[in-house]
């Protein structure tokens, strides 16, 4: 029940609303021209619709919940009646609806709140009701949350948070509430009016919900002034807070030159310096404040370049991330840190620790299983200094195959970052392939991410945690190679005439299984199940007026490669090629000095040793 | 307000149904009402001097009394600026949460006792109210004890106004002497009509003569008690001796209970002026 989805054809709102400016625009100013005012109507249900009065259901909601009832009723000759379903009710999965004049709204300025009676069949907790929803703008929107109710008839307040501002309202009235613990049950809603009680006092609003927030921020960063309400004293000396919307409120941002403030306290970040948000109602000032230090433009992490369906990312915007609990528990008491994944920057998110010590994010609802992954990715930017014994550990959790915390199958790995790779106001992006972290012994329900730098490191930006793998075939061609080709000696390429004769699988009593496959339409050789394998050129080659030889080399699996150049004799010289290649295809070019004492001006075979499944394409020399 | 430790809510209700009472207050909107007839001024404080309140026309009491001045009251008194001030033409008494000599809660309460005691007058103040659980402003009076021979409750109390800070639109109005003491006082209890007593000032005040005493708020007379409501067999204490005004805002005790964690510090009773008619 926390996400009610307000499906109205707004266009009767709109046209209302035009026509009426329309009058209002029509008429000349004159005595009959002040008289013009919207309806002061205080009656919204007595016993039966007031004027204009009229009943939308929320979409998905059961569209029968409210009747008007006679039998029912606190006094007078009916009642408001709302039947909360069931859990599994085919009509609607709660009850819910906004009651509307339509006749262009009322002018509630005179009354200081919205009172009703009401009871239920049961002991039960209204989620929301209130005022002011109009499937409109929602300007003036006001609710009481979890209302408590009974089986006796109670009257409950809800006090307008600035009754000024009710010129013109036509949300009269508006609840939602859903099944008690699975159960539907009754309510019943009367004498439903706005009045003028006089007993309402001491105001006090608040922002943030009366915490003085104080935030690093960037230029270009949008952040919003939520938790707002209202609190009144009632005349039987208890407090009712109205949650308020933003309508109510008048935000001033202090200095105006690092960030502006909109009338629904949309923050948006300008400029480097602090400036400090603040709001009143009605010329009370809220309660909180939104401090914000804009450290000046901000550079965000790289984009990432996976294909979706290789990663499971825990916080990145350009994946659907997995379900995550919190991002940041504030484990008590020894934690430290503040910051979670609040930061939005020109619509990038990013997570943001401060004051760290340890801080973890978890994922238990479900665990990850990262066991199809072959790697580990993070960005991070340290903002304070660093001292060269500073340290930030990133630590994987698997909580084993109990799926819970605790027990023998429980395992981490920690990758220690230091300064040597991390550096301060710039991202590092870290890529650790999983077979290294032979301590994490399951990865079949991966349960926490955690940083600890026990505050030598204090604070970080942190985006695209994720992790993935490279696919074992490539899913493209390697690049298309750009060397003229009066510079190239080609072996094995479409985009050049190739050495004729070539035999690309000899016999030299090789485990490899090699074969040449089409790679999205590219000739691409491949080598599965490598030991070694030869290459006999279908000549003796003199490469010696070319300077390198070119290679473009895929493999998500191989852990070790070697290519080597031979002339006869045999003399051969191997060079070792990084493997596996965690960003799609590597293209790397050798110079030929590398392969000294081979003699090139009289190459005959090139050879492949390792392991793993090899593709290779683009195999030229050139100058 | 002493030695009441007894006292039931229960009590005020008990009173609160004489026809007499009710009789009077239906009386009050009429153009015929007279809400004073004593006219003459013979004694004020209108406090338009900044700082201490006027030492001839007040003492103050210090401390914790006895049991919490007899209801179990949490704060202590103190004479500090910022427990009690004239400022602004108005006098402050202030109830601060803090820990003071053993106490969590400081406030204020002066007495005019030995400085100006009179028998039978109109006696008023206009004062707005502290609100919130736990906080009971007073404005009241006791008779002279005779130099420590005679003690409470025979020495009479007339309670001009008792606030409960949960109850920001009611105040009372009471008298104790022997027989008719603590939870069994003579009250009666007023709602202002759609307002409240914290949010503006408002008059309270007795018109007290030869066996009654008058009970208004603002213009609207709303109980007179008389010997004819006493317990029977029990004596009239308000015909034979001088009585002192008492100021105070006391901070949890029998009569409100204690403050709870809504209840919002400082918090202040401000008084405009009290004055004394015959």
């Amino acid at each position: 029940m926390k996400t009610i989805k307000n499906k109205f054809l707004k266009s009767t709102y709109t046209l209302a609303l035009l026509l009426v400016v329309v009058i209002g625009c029509d008429r000349e100013i004159s005595n009959e021209a002040v008289l013009t005012t919207f309806s002061n109507n205080p009656a919204v249900f007595l016993d039966g619709f007031s004027s204009g009065l009229q009943y939308y259901p929320f979409g998905g909601s059961k569209l029968e919940a409210f009747s008007v009832d006679t039998q029912t009723k606190y006094q007078g000759t009916s009642s408001m009646r709302f039947d909360v379903p069931n859990v599994g009710d085919p009509t609607g999965a709660y009850a819910g609806a906004i009651f509307r004049d339509d006749n262009g709204g009322r002018n509630l300025t005179k009354y200081d709140a919205l009172t009703f009676w009401i009871k239920a069949t049961k002991s039960a907790t209204i989620n929301e009701i209130g005022f002011g929803q109009d499937f409109g703008e929602n300007k003036y929107q006001a609710s009481l949350q979890n209302l408590r109710v009974s089986t006796g008839w109670t009257k409950f307040t809800i006090p307008i948070p600035d009754p000024s501002k009710l010129i013109k309202e036509s949300g009269l009235f508006w609840y939602a509430e859903g099944p008690e613990n699975g159960d539907g049950y009754t309510f019943w809603v009367d004498e439903l009016q706005f009045e003028k009680l006089g007993t309402l006092a001491q105001p006090r609003p608040k922002i943030l919900n009366g915490v003085d927030k104080v935030e690093q921020t960037f230029i270009g960063s949008k952040v919003v002034v939520n938790g707002l309400t209202q609190t009144f004293n009632l005349e039987n000396g208890l407090n009712q807070t109205v949650v308020t919307a933003p309508g109510y409120f008048e935000f001033t941002s202090s200095n105006p030159s690092v960030a502006s403030v909109d009338d629904l306290g949309n923050v948006t970040i300008t400029g480097t310096g602090t400036t400090k948000i603040t709001a009143t109602l009605n010329g009370i000032e809220a309660k909180g404040s939104y401090t914000l230090e804009s450290l000046g433009d901000f550079t965000p992490a790289p984009t990432p370049t996976q294909s979706a369906s290789n990663v499971l990312s825990i916080f990145s915007d350009a994946f659907v991330n997995q379900p995550v609990e919190y991002y940041n528990g504030y484990w008590a008491p020894f934690q430290t840190t503040q910051g979670q994944d609040d930061i939005n920057i020109n619509g990038d998110n990013i997570i943001k620790y401060s004051q760290l010590n340890f801080v973890g994010i978890q994922f238990t609802q479900p665990t990850i299983n990262i066991s199809d992954m072959s790697h580990f990715h993070i960005d991070i930017q340290v903002k304070d200094q660093m001292q060269s014994s500073d340290y930030l550990i990133v630590r994987l959790f698997d909580i084993g195959s109990d799926n819970s915390f605790g027990g023998s199958d429980d395992s981490s790995a920690e990758l220690r970052l230091t300064p040597t790779t991390l550096s301060t106001g710039n991202w590092v992006g870290y890529d650790i392939a999983l077979r290294n972290l032979t301590t994490l012994r399951g990865k079949n329900n991966l349960a926490q991410i955690v940083f600890v730098s026990d505050a030598t490191i204090t604070d970080i930006l942190v985006d695209n945690i994720y992790f993935y793998k490279v696919p074992t075939a490539p899913t493209v061609a390697a690049p298309i190679p750009t060397k003229p080709a009066a510079d190239v000696i080609s072996v094995f390429s479409d985009a050049y005439t190739n050495i004729a004769g070539s035999d690309f699988n000899p016999n030299w009593g090789q485990a490899t299984v090699a074969s040449q496959v089409p790679i999205a339409g590219n000739n691409t050789l491949k080598y599965a199940g490598l030991n070694y394998q030869g290459l006999q050129l279908g000549s003796s080659q003199n490469v010696s007026g070319m300077t390198h030889i070119h290679i473009d080399y895929y493999s998500a699996n191989s852990t070790s490669l070697n290519l080597s150049l031979i002339s006869s004799g045999p003399v051969e010289k191997l060079k070792a090629l990084t493997v596996p290649t965690s960003a799609g295809w590597s293209s790397i070019d050798i110079p030929l000095s590398n392969f000294l004492p081979v003699n090139l001006s009289d190459v005959i075979q090139l050879k492949f040793d390792g392991n793993g499944d090899i593709y290779l394409d683009n195999i030229y020399f050139f100058k | 307000m002493n030695f009441r430790n007894q006292f039931k809510l229960k009590s005020l209700l008990v009173y609160s149904f004489f026809g007499g009472l009710l009789a009077i207050n239906s009386c009050s909107n009429s153009e015929s009402q007279t809400v004073t007839t004593m006219k003459t001024m013979v004694w004020a404080d209108e406090f338009t001097e900044d700082g201490t309140p006027n030492a001839a026309n007040w003492n103050f009491d210090i401390g914790t009394g006895q049991n919490g001045w007899g209801n179990n009251e949490l704060q202590y008194y103190t004479d500090r600026p910022e427990n009690i001030e004239v400022k602004n033409g108005m006098l402050y008494i202030t109830a601060k949460k803090e820990t003071f000599q053993g106490s969590n809660y400081t406030s204020a309460k002066i007495t005019t006792k030995g400085l100006f005691e009179q028998k039978y007058g109109r006696f008023e103040a206009k004062i707005k109210m502290p609100w919130g659980q736990g906080l009971w402003p007073a404005f009241w009076m006791l008779g002279d004890d005779s130099n420590g021979t005679v003690s409470w409750p025979a020495i009479g109390e007339i309670d001009i106004m008792e606030y409960r800070g949960q109850q920001p639109t009611i105040t009372h109005g009471s008298i104790h002497g022997p027989g008719y003491s603590g939870g069994e006082a003579i009250t009666k209890s007023y709602t202002l009509p759609n307002d409240r007593f914290d949010t503006g000032f408002h008059i309270f005040g007795i018109e007290w003569g030869p066996s009654y005493i008058n009970y208004y708020v603002d213009d609207v007379l709303y109980n007179q008690i008389t010997p004819s409501k006493l317990p029977a067999g029990t004596e009239w204490v308000f015909n034979n001796k001088q009585f002192y005004i008492i100021i105070n805002l006391a901070v949890g005790g029998s009569f409100v209970g204690s403050p709870n964690a809504e209840t919002e510090f400082p918090q202040e009773m401000i008084i405009d002026y009290v004055r004394v008619y015959k």
